[in-house]
C-alpha cells in the first residue's frame, strides 16, 4: 500500500536516514520513537509537506515521490490538530469537500455522515475555540477523513489527551480502521498507546529505523539495546561465550526446535549462564523483567542452573505490579504481580534467588 | 478576578505602572484642551466655509485612503513573501523595507523630486510617458505611499510570521494549491495584523507634512492638504485657523480609526484549542 524505499532527508544538523518501509492496505502501523527521532519528519515526507533529499515513495504500486501534497491524496492529522481557527466546526470539515470542489448538494451530507461516524454531529455548529481536546480530535480526524482517504497519517493523535480520553479515542481509531478497512500509520512515543491500537510498528532513531515488526516481536526479540530499552526492558547485561554446553534434558522446554536446543555456555561476570542457540565471542543479553523469576533462598538449598543470588535493593508497587530492583553479580530489574510479591514475603534487603531461564534470555544481534 | 492574591508591595508596583498611563494620558488630553481654549468662534467659522480648506480636507481623506489601499496591495504579497519564502537577499529586501521608516519624512520628499526631476529614468517617467508627479495631486500620493507603506508591510509580515504554518500544511493535504492556502487560511487569519498595518499606514499618510511641502508644495486648490493648510495659515499669523484644523484633523483621525476598529474587530477570530492563536501582529 505504502512503501518507502530508502528516503533520506535533512533539515539543520538531523538527518533522516535511508528509511526502507513497507506497510500492506488494512494495516495499522505505529511509528514510535522518543521525542525528536524523526517520526513526524518521516510523515510529513509521506504527504509530501517535505521534499525528500533522495529515495521513493511508493503508494499503491505509483511512484508519489515528486506529487505535491493535494495529489497524494492521503487523509493527515498533524500533532495539535491545527484546526483552522476562523471557520466552525462543519466548515473545517467540509472545507476539503470544497477545496476539492465538490457539488454544493453533496456536501452537507458527507459532512454530516462523517460527523456521525465519529460522534461529533452535535458539535457541527459550534466554533473551533472551546472544544475539548477529545472533541478537537475527532473533529480533525473528520476533516482528514470526509475525503475518505485510504490512508490515514496520524501524528501523535492522543498525546495532548488526558488518559481516559486516550483509550476512549484510540479504541475508536482502532474500530474505525477495522470498519473502514484503512491502513493507519500513527506516530506515537507512547507504548501504551501502540499497545493498543497496533498490527505492526517500527522503531525509530535519530532518524534511523531501527527494527521493524510485531509489538511482541519487538518487546520479546529486540535487534538492539535501544530498541530493548525503549520497550522498557532494563535487564541488559554483557556476556562472554566460553563454549557449548551439552543440552539438558530439564531445562530445554519441549516444543523448542532441534536448533534451539543448541546451548551456548556464557560468562557473565563472575557467574556462568545457559542461553538456548549457537553464539560467538562477546554478546549483549537481556531479559525482560517480567520473565525474571524470583523464589526464596531457602537454608540449604543448592543453586541451580541459571540461578543467581541477588538481594533485593528497592521496590516499589506501579498499582498492579511490583517492580524489584535487585542487587547480584549484576543489577537486575523484575516485575512480579501483586500476589506474587506477597506470596514472597520479603521485604529490603532480602536474600533471594533469581532465575533467568535460558529460553528466556535473548541475544541482541545488534 | 483572574489575578493573584497582592501583597502591599505589588499594589505599589501596579500603580506605579498605571501611574505612566496616566500622565502620558493626561498630557495628550491637555494639549487638546489647551488648543480647544485657544480656538475662537470666527476661526470656526472661517475654517467651516472656507472653500479652499475644504478643498484641503477632501485632499487628505482621497490620498490618504488611496495610499493605504495601494499600501495594502503592495504589503499582502510583500509579507507572505517576507515571512514565507526563502530568497537570497531576503534579510537585505527585509532591511530596505524598514529604511522608510527611519527616514526622517523630509528626506523622502527631497529623494523624490531628486529623482523626477534630476535623474533621466525619472524625467522620462515625466516627461515622455507624461506621468507627472512633482506638485500634482498624484505626487501627494506618491509621497506618503513612500512614507507610509513600510508600516503595512511590517505588519503584513508580522501577521503572517504569526500563522503557524501547520494551518497551510494541512489545507495544502486536504487539497488546496498554495494560493488556495493562502487566499482561504492565512490571509483570513493574519486579517486583523493586517488591518492594523493599514491603520497605521493611514494615520501616518493623512498627518504627512514635510515631504509634500518640498515634493508637492501647498497650492490653494489643488495640492493643500491638512497638514500643509495648518503650515500655511500658522505662517500668515492665522494660528486660531490653524489650530482648528488641527483640531479637525484630530477628530477625523479619532473618527476613522474608532470606525475601522468597530469594523474589523467583528467576527473576531476565535482562539485555536491547543495551539497558540496565530494572533495578528499588533492587537487592534
Amino acid at each position: 500500500m505504502i512503501r518507502t524505499e530508502r528516503i533520506s532527508f535533512h533539515i539543520g544538523t538531523f538527518r533522516l536516514q535511508d528509511v526502507s518501509l513497507e506497510i500492506t492496505a488494512g494495516q495499522y502501523f505505529v511509528l514510535l520513537g522518543p521525542p525528536g527521532s524523526g517520526k513526524s519528519i518521516f510523515l510529513e515526507c509521506l504527504c509530501g509537506l517535505k521534499k525528500v533529499d533522495s529515495g521513493k515513495i511508493y503508494i499503491e504500486g505509483h511512484d508519489v515521490t515528486s506529487l505535491e501534497p493535494r495529489a497524494r491524496n492521503l487523509g493527515y492529522v498533524p500533532q495539535d490538530y491545527a484546526l483552522f481557527p476562523h471557520l466552525t466546526v462543519e466548515q473545517n470539515i467540509a472545507f476539503g469537500l470544497r477545496v476539492r470542489r465538490h457539488s454544493h448538494k453533496d456536501i452537507p451530507s458527507r459532512v454530516t455522515e462523517t460527523a456521525d461516524l465519529l460522534g461529533i454531529r452535535h458539535l457541527l455548529s459550534r466554533r473551533i475555540n472551546g472544544l475539548s481536546g477529545g472533541e478537537t480530535q475527532r473533529v480533525a480526524l473528520a476533516r482528514a477523513m470526509v475525503l475518505q482517504p485510504k490512508v490515514l497519517l496520524l501524528d501523535e493523535p492522543v498525546c495532548a489527551l488526558d488518559e481516559v480520553t486516550r483509550q476512549e479515542v484510540c479504541s475508536q481509531l482502532s474500530r474505525l480502521q477495522h470498519h473502514l478497512g484503512l491502513t493507519v500509520i500513527h506516530v506515537s512515543h507512547n507504548l501504551e498507546e501502540a499497545f493498543s491500537v497496533a498490527d505492526r510498528a517500527a522503531i525509530l532513531h535519530q532518524g534511523v529505523l531501527q527494527q521493524v515488526g510485531t509489538l511482541e516481536g519487538l518487546l520479546r526479540k529486540p535487534e538492539s539495546e535501544f530498541v530493548a530499552r525503549f520497550m522498557r526492558c532494563g535487564n541488559i547485561f554483557y556476556g562472554q561465550v566460553t563454549g557449548p554446553g551439552p543440552p539438558e534434558a530439564g531445562l530445554i522446554p519441549s516444543r523448542a526446535s532441534p536448533w534451539q536446543q543448541w546451548q551456548t555456555r556464557v560468562r557473565v561476570g563472575d557467574i556462568e549462564l545457559s542461553l538456548l542457540g549457537e553464539h560467538r565471542g562477546n554478546v549483549k543479553l537481556m531479559i525482560r523483567p517480567e520473565d525474571v523469576l524470583i523464589r526464596p533462598n531457602y537454608e540449604g538449598r543448592s543453586k541451580g542452573e541459571n540461578e543467581i543470588h541477588v538481594k533485593l535493593a528497592r521496590r516499589r508497587n506501579y498499582g498492579g505490579y511490583v517492580r524489584m530492583e535487585l542487587d547480584g553479580p549484576f543489577n537486575l530489574v523484575a516485575h512480579l504481580t501483586d500476589a506474587a510479591y506477597t506470596e514472597l514475603k520479603v521485604e529490603g534487603g532480602a536474600d533471594l534467588i533469581a532465575v533467568l531461564r535460558p529460553e528466556n534470555i535473548h541475544v541482541l544481534t545488534r | 478576578m483572574d489575578s493573584p492574591v497582592k501583597g502591599w508591595r505589588d499594589s505599589i508596583f501596579e500603580a506605579t505602572a498605571f501611574f505612566f498611563v496616566c500622565i502620558f494620558v493626561i498630557f495628550v488630553l491637555i494639549l487638546i484642551f489647551a488648543d480647544v481654549f485657544y480656538i475662537d468662534k470666527r476661526a470656526i467659522v472661517t475654517v467651516l466655509t472656507s472653500r479652499f480648506i475644504g478643498h484641503a480636507l477632501w485632499m487628505s481623506i482621497w490620498t490618504s485612503f488611496a495610499t493605504t489601499f495601494i499600501s495594502l496591495f503592495f504589503a499582502v504579497p510583500m509579507g507572505y513573501a517576507l515571512s514565507r519564502l526563502r530568497f537570497p537577499g531576503r534579510i537585505f529586501a527585509d532591511t530596505i523595507v524598514d529604511l522608510p521608516i527611519v527616514f526622517p519624512p523630509l528626506v523622502v520628499g527631497l529623494t523624490l523630486l531628486v529623482f523626477f526631476s534630476q535623474t533621466a529614468v525619472g524625467r522620462w517617467i515625466q516627461e515622455d510617458l507624461g506621468i507627472e508627479f512633482v506638485f500634482q495631486p498624484k505626487g501627494i500620493v506618491l509621497c506618503q505611499f513612500v512614507a507610509a507603506a513600510s508600516f503595512a508591510i511590517r505588519s503584513a509580515k508580522t501577521a503572517f510570521d504569526d500563522v503557524s504554518r501547520r494551518y497551510e500544511n494541512v489545507a495544502l493535504t486536504l487539497g488546496c494549491t498554495r494560493w488556495g492556502s493562502f487566499w482561504r487560511i492565512s490571509l483570513p487569519l493574519a486579517r486583523n495584523g493586517i488591518i492594523a498595518g493599514g491603520i497605521l499606514t493611514w494615520a501616518r499618510a493623512f498627518g504627512l507634512f514635510g515631504p509634500l511641502m518640498i515634493f508637492v508644495g501647498s497650492f490653494r486648490g489643488r495640492t493643500e492638504v491638512l497638514s500643509t493648510t495648518i503650515f500655511l495659515e500658522q505662517s500668515v499669523g492665522n494660528l486660531e485657523v490653524a489650530l482648528v484644523i488641527a483640531l479637525l484633523l484630530i477628530f477625523i483621525a479619532l473618527v476613522a480609526i474608532t470606525i475601522i476598529r468597530l469594523v474589523a474587530g467583528q467576527g473576531d477570530r476565535p482562539k485555536a484549542g491547543l495551539i497558540r492563536p496565530a494572533s495578528g501582529g499588533v492587537k487592534l
